[in-house]
């Protein structure tokens, strides 16, 4: 009895869950395209809807009712599952995301006490569905975007899981909802060695779910797109989703590793995690349309050469405060 | 070592302010024109389609002449008063090479280029025979909504 109880509660929580990133990402395309239409001193989307708002809507059906197109010579079973492998990592990683809580319920599917050890290691997988992506494409384009987008991931996780490491160190745990509960006091953005950690987190987390400017895997003038060209219709779609499900996981652990995540006053817990991860989301889209972007050499130049040791000393000095 | 930090400190002061231009960008008004609902005038030298001021026109053929494709034909006669009368005035877009000649060398300014710039039409029977003589069709062609 207690075990269908169970079912039936992880069903609806999964339910949530999906429906949450669902509209969350349609949100946050049509919003990534108004901030970069007002950038640009343009409208962007206006007809459907009110200022657009129901374009992302008209986009899924759309790509919902177009022809599922296999190209020939795809490695089928790996072009195939590539999209499922770009989604699902990211879908599971919201089990542990904390939203904070709502009428004395954690807003948290469930708090694992390694979460941001298990939130790390799927969002590394992520890369895994791109680099299928570009292999079973039987496309020049599409295995050098593969590549680079695997060579990148393994440069910027070095600096990002350090700068993970000195949130989780102040914390003294690795449970999200506990980290949110060491910054009652203060968050931790307002100490300068984690003011600097979240900022190597930041570019780190932009490199690895590559946005512009470190969109190297998926560069349209040199690579044509990339891992998704030969994609199309709701295999397409399903990378988008992946593409804007990490931006908004990546937000929403800077919140909470580094911004106090649900902690606020006045407002409710969880307004005060979407209006900080949001805000971070924001941010990210206001550098993506001010930055050109980089070239490999300079990407990873970047990561080895600058990110890496900051991240490093960083480490050592924030051991260095805790032991004091 | 110095230049190491100094590459990235250069580094960051350009990031932010390339991030300042965008933001000033980000809360200035668009320029875009919302096309269908809101339409651009255009500029006076404009040359759109050729129209005609029907109480203007001296009927002294001269832009009938002068026009290199032949776009436009002209035909009138007498009335009782020996006054000219017109027959037809018809315009050929089809031919019409946009060159503005006839604008030029009408001595009464009746005939005229337009500002009419949606000059797609349905069918090729539409844009062959254009009565000039009939203008009134031509007077919300001649001044697309101002924004």
């Amino acid at each position: 009895m207690v075990s269908i109880l169970t079912f039936i509660v992880m069903v609806i929580v999964g339910a949530v869950v999906l429906g949450f990133i669902a509209v969350s990402a349609m949100f946050l395309i049509w919003w990534e395209r108004k901030v970069a239409a007002h950038i640009q001193t343009r409208y962007g989307p206006m007809r459907v809807g009110w200022h657009g708002a129901l374009q992302s809507v008209a986009d899924v059906i759309k790509l919902l009712l177009k022809e599922n197109i296999t190209p020939e010579g795809v490695d089928k079973p790996v072009w195939w599952l590539a999209p499922f492998f770009a989604v699902v990592p990211s879908v599971m990683v919201f089990v542990c995301i904390p939203f904070g809580n709502l009428f004395g319920i954690d807003l948290i599917p469930r708090d694992l006490n390694i979460g941001i050890l298990y939130i790390i290691a799927l969002t590394s997988v992520c890369v895994l569905g791109i680099f299928m992506a570009g292999w079973g494409s039987n496309n020049k384009y599409s295995l050098l975007g593969g590549m680079r987008s695997a060579a990148q991931i393994v440069s910027y996780e070095v600096p990002l899981i350090i700068s993970v490491v000195t949130a989780a160190m102040f914390a003294g745990t690795l449970s999200m909802q506990k980290i949110v509960e060491a910054q009652k006091g203060m968050w931790f953005v307002f100490q300068p060695n984690m003011a600097l950690a979240f900022l190597i987190f930041v570019i780190s987390a932009t490199a690895e779910i590559n946005r512009t400017p470190f969109d190297i895997p998926e560069a349209e003038s040199e690579l044509v797109a990339g891992f998704h060209t030969e994609y199309s219709g709701m295999k397409f779609a399903m990378f988008f989703l992946g593409e804007y499900t990490n931006l908004f996981i990546v937000s929403a652990l800077a919140a909470t590793l580094f911004l106090g995540g649900w902690q606020g006053p006045f407002l409710p817990p969880v307004l005060w995690f979407l209006i900080k991860t949001y805000g971070i989301i924001t941010v990210l889209m206001w550098v993506r349309w001010t930055l050109p972007r980089v070239r490999v050499d300079q990407l990873m130049g970047f990561a080895w050469k600058v990110l890496t040791p900051i991240a490093f000393a960083n480490l050592a000095v924030s051991g260095w405060v805790l032991l004091r | 070592m110095i230049k190491y930090f100094k590459d990235i400190i250069t580094g960051a002061w350009s990031l932010i302010r390339g991030l300042l231009v965008t933001l000033r960008n980000l809360f200035s008004k668009a320029v875009t024109i919302q096309y269908p609902t809101q339409k651009l005038r255009m500029v006076d030298r404009y040359r759109g389609l050729v129209d005609l001021r029907t109480e203007k026109c001296i009927k002294c053929y001269m832009c009938v002449k002068i026009c290199p494709t032949g776009c436009l034909s002209l035909a009138h006669k007498e009335n009782a008063e020996k006054k000219k009368e017109f027959e037809h005035f018809k315009y050929n877009m089809e031919l019409c090479c946009f060159c503005g000649m006839c604008d030029q060398v009408c001595p009464t300014q009746a005939i005229y280029m337009n500002k009419m710039y949606e000059i797609a039409v349905y069918g090729r029977d539409k844009i062959t025979h254009i009565d000039l003589l009939n203008t009134g069709k031509y007077d919300e062609w001649a001044h697309p909504t101002v924004k």
